[in-house]
């Protein structure tokens, strides 16, 4: 057997990411990581290094690249400020399930603790919001670190994990041979279905009135979409969606009733108030879901099915947890489902969303034609793309916009930062998904504060030819907090308003095709002309400054106590 | 209702590992009371015995956590009437009660204690009991004025029924 000639730490782990699968890297290069780029520069045939901004926009780019394609999305850093600016997007990634790989040069080992130049200690950094994390400190480890950082990234509930690489073990060199990890004593991510607990969960269905379906995240993670749809239909249940289980059902399936939640649809919410059985797969009760835990779903038993046993009566007190894959679960539950028609419960629907469309979407459009709505921009959008464009938003009002007036055909078309809220997220994560999906359309909505946040990434968007579709939603405020600021805090608007920049001026420094509509009339044309650009394409909507979303449930309110205006 | 709970962990012989078990206490703002890690009685495993007052709601929800730990193999929760518990301590005590009399012997026999050092400026005297037992001989030794230093361990613990059989399958 001829002896393999040995091989480097770097190369090692450009050999152990493409062994997984990895085709796309978002990175920033810096002193700690130059070996590993170094390699980078032989391997562009087979890993696509995109040069983000910023290292923020490196990790959310990652994101929603893993969102869009439902891969471990990698990103590649330095030591010190460069892993400390991927913190915020692991954070964002642990609260929303994405499976990341996040890898972090370090300084040399033998430097460790020494406050060496660009050393901060990102394993204790990272360790309470990340789902794993390792320091690999010589070359040998590196294979076995990043087969274990993908198994435990993708597998269960996925999560970001971290490697943190010390710049010896990507320059020494050692005999390199790769074998996936499938296996950890300590690690059981794939919970075994309790066919009882299944059977209990059927008859309480079989036997309810007035069951609702509550759609997460967890649905799209199990690629269990075709199955709930089956289920739905099988037993004739309504579903509801959460912000992060978004798109996992299409708009205009007959059984989805709408959005949860703080700013979700009257209908949805008030099913989940009337409710006699709600059936929770794959979301956790989220405070934003529930509003006042104490009057939440008062009359109904709830089955939660998650494949996070902490999850299971952490928010809620639940009637019939299950520990269990959604997809698991659900083919498991349609066996023993019997249908029953349950058209008078599916007209509360009807008739609640009667109603919101008379107090809010209705009152919404300026009748005059002139000002523009936000309602106006993603309605349109929506008309004009068809239900097909992948959504990728900001934070804030922005965000509850898209939620609300988006309509999608297909799955992992809704990405949004759901749990930790960041604003900054929007721009990066679409580009990421646009490098995932480049066949779909992906438009990035924002708001002018968001925007502002991470828009650097303009430059990454330009270099990389990057053909993403960006609407800015600029109504001068942080409009999200101004309306809080207005409804609960006597209109006083403290550090909300923005003197912004020309925003146009600054895509057409970038080179990106623009253009920015002021008024009603002019709208459709310029939606139009976004979707029907060949490239990135940047659109600012100068919106009504004082805009709200409604209905909104006030934070700590029960559900039973929405509003749908001032 | 706030009371003592001790949880017990099982996990991996590995790195970092009480640093993610802390960060779960420290997350919640739960205070530990005493701590002890070891190796258990299966190699490369390791044993914690981590004790802190919460209510049942709290310690149920953070062991769930603690399971999610990728390290952590087995966690339980217990109340300490579950446990058989045991602790150790060391008394630095004023080598005047040697010329007392009486006094040392009280100690060996009445706290079932033993001395283990002995010089001219103090006696070290080592007794391994509950806390309860350990805390009154410290009050007695204290209100004695001859306690000069005290340390004691955290809880070295066994479940009347086996902990570690769920392990030996690994």
């Amino acid at each position: 057997m001829a002896n393999k000639p040995k091989i480097k730490g770097a190369e090692a782990l450009l050999l152990s990411l493409i062994a997984e699968g990895t085709d796309t890297i978002f990175g920033y290069p810096g002193g700690q990581v130059i070996p590993i780029y170094d390699h980078l520069y032989h391997f562009t045939d087979r890993i696509n290094h995109i040069l983000t901004r910023h290292e923020q926009g490196a990790v959310h780019a990652a994101q929603g690249y893993a969102r869009a394609t439902g891969k471990v999305g990698v990103c590649l850093v330095t030591s010190g400020p460069g892993a400390t600016n991927l913190v915020t997007g692991i954070a964002d990634a642990m609260l929303d399930s994405t499976p990341l790989v996040c890898i972090t040069g370090q300084v040399p080992c033998s430097l460790l603790g020494t406050d060496a130049f660009q050393e901060a200690d990102t394993i204790s950094m990272t360790m309470p919001i990340s789902k794993w994390n390792y320091q690999v400190t010589q070359a040998s480890e590196i294979p076995s670190a990043i087969a274990r950082a993908f198994y435990i990234a993708r597998s269960g509930r996925p999560g970001p994990v971290v490697i943190d690489i010390s710049k010896n073990a990507q320059v020494e060199e050692f005999d390199f041979s790769y074998k996936p990890c499938i296996y950890l004593r300590s690690y059981k991510p794939h919970p075994e279905l309790d066919l009882t607990l299944i059977d209990q969960a059927v008859q309480m269905i079989n036997a309810a009135d007035k069951p609702l379906l509550l759609v997460g995240q967890g649905v799209k993670l199990a690629n269990a979409e075709s199955k709930l749809l089956e289920f739905a239909e099988a037993a004739g249940v309504p579903m509801a969606s959460t912000l992060m289980g978004i798109s996992a059902v299409p708009n205009n399936h007959p059984l989805f009733v709408g959005n949860l939640g703080m700013h979700g649809n009257l209908a949805a919410n008030e099913m989940t108030q009337r409710s006699d059985l709600i059936i929770a797969v794959g979301m956790r009760f989220s405070d934003r879901v529930t509003g006042d835990v104490k009057n939440y779903a008062p009359n109904a038993k709830i089955i939660h099915i998650d494949v996070d046993a902490a999850e299971l009566n952490k928010n809620i007190k639940v009637d019939l947890p299950i520990h269990a894959d959604a997809a698991d679960a659900l083919e498991a539950m349609k066996r023993g489902i019997s249908y029953k028609d349950r058209s008078k419960w599916m007209a509360v629907a009807a008739e609640n969303n009667k109603k919101e469309y008379e107090d809010v979407v209705l009152p919404s459009t300026d009748p005059q034609g002139e000002y523009i709505s936000m309602y106006d921009v993603i309605s349109t959008l929506a008309e004009v793309e068809k239900g097909n464009a992948v959504i990728v938003t900001d934070v804030g009002q922005n965000q509850m916009f898209s939620a609300r007036y988006s309509k999608f055909n297909q799955t992992r078309s809704f990405i949004t930062s759901g749990g930790l809220g960041t604003m900054g997220f929007g721009l990066p994560a679409a580009m990421g998904a646009k490098l995932g999906v480049p066949d779909r359309e992906v438009v990035a909505i924002m708001g002018d504060g968001g925007f502002q946040m991470t828009m650097q990434e303009l430059g990454t968007i330009m270099q990389n030819h990057i053909g993403l579709k960006m609407i800015v939603l600029n109504n001068t405020y942080l409009g999200m907090v101004r309306q809080w600021q207005q409804l609960f805090f006597g209109k006083r608007y403290s550090f909300t308003q923005l003197e912004n920049p020309d925003f146009p001026s600054i895509a057409a420094a970038y080179g990106i095709a623009n253009r920015r509509v002021e008024r009603l009339s002019d709208l459709k044309a310029a939606i139009q002309e976004l979707a029907d650009a060949p490239g990135a394409y940047f659109l600012e909507v100068d919106v009504l400054p004082e805009e709200n979303v409604f209905p909104m449930v006030p934070a700590g309110a029960s559900l039973s106590d929405t509003i749908c205006k001032e | 209702m706030v009371k003592e709970y001790i949880v017990i962990a099982f996990t991996e012989n590995q790195i970092g590992v009480l640093n993610r078990i802390t960060a779960l206490y420290l997350r919640r703002k739960i205070n530990i009371e005493s701590l002890k890690v070891s190796e258990s009685s299966i190699k490369g495993i390791s044993m914690f015995v981590i004790s802190a007052f919460t209510t049942q709601e709290i310690i149920e929800k953070l062991v769930r956590q603690l399971r999610n730990i990728v390290e952590v193999i087995q966690v339980e929760y217990y109340s300490d009437d579950e446990l058989i518990t045991q602790e150790i301590a060391l008394y630095k005590i004023s080598s005047k009660i040697v010329r007392e009399s009486g006094m040392v012997d009280m100690i060996i026999r009445s706290w079932n204690a033993r001395i283990i050092e002995m010089n001219p400026s103090f006696v070290v005297v080592e007794k391994t009991g509950t806390r309860e037992e350990i805390e009154n001989l410290r009050t007695e030794l204290e209100t004695r004025k001859v306690l000069l230093e005290f340390t004691r361990s955290g809880s070295v613990v066994l479940h009347r029924e086996s902990m570690e059989n769920t392990l030996n399958q690994l």
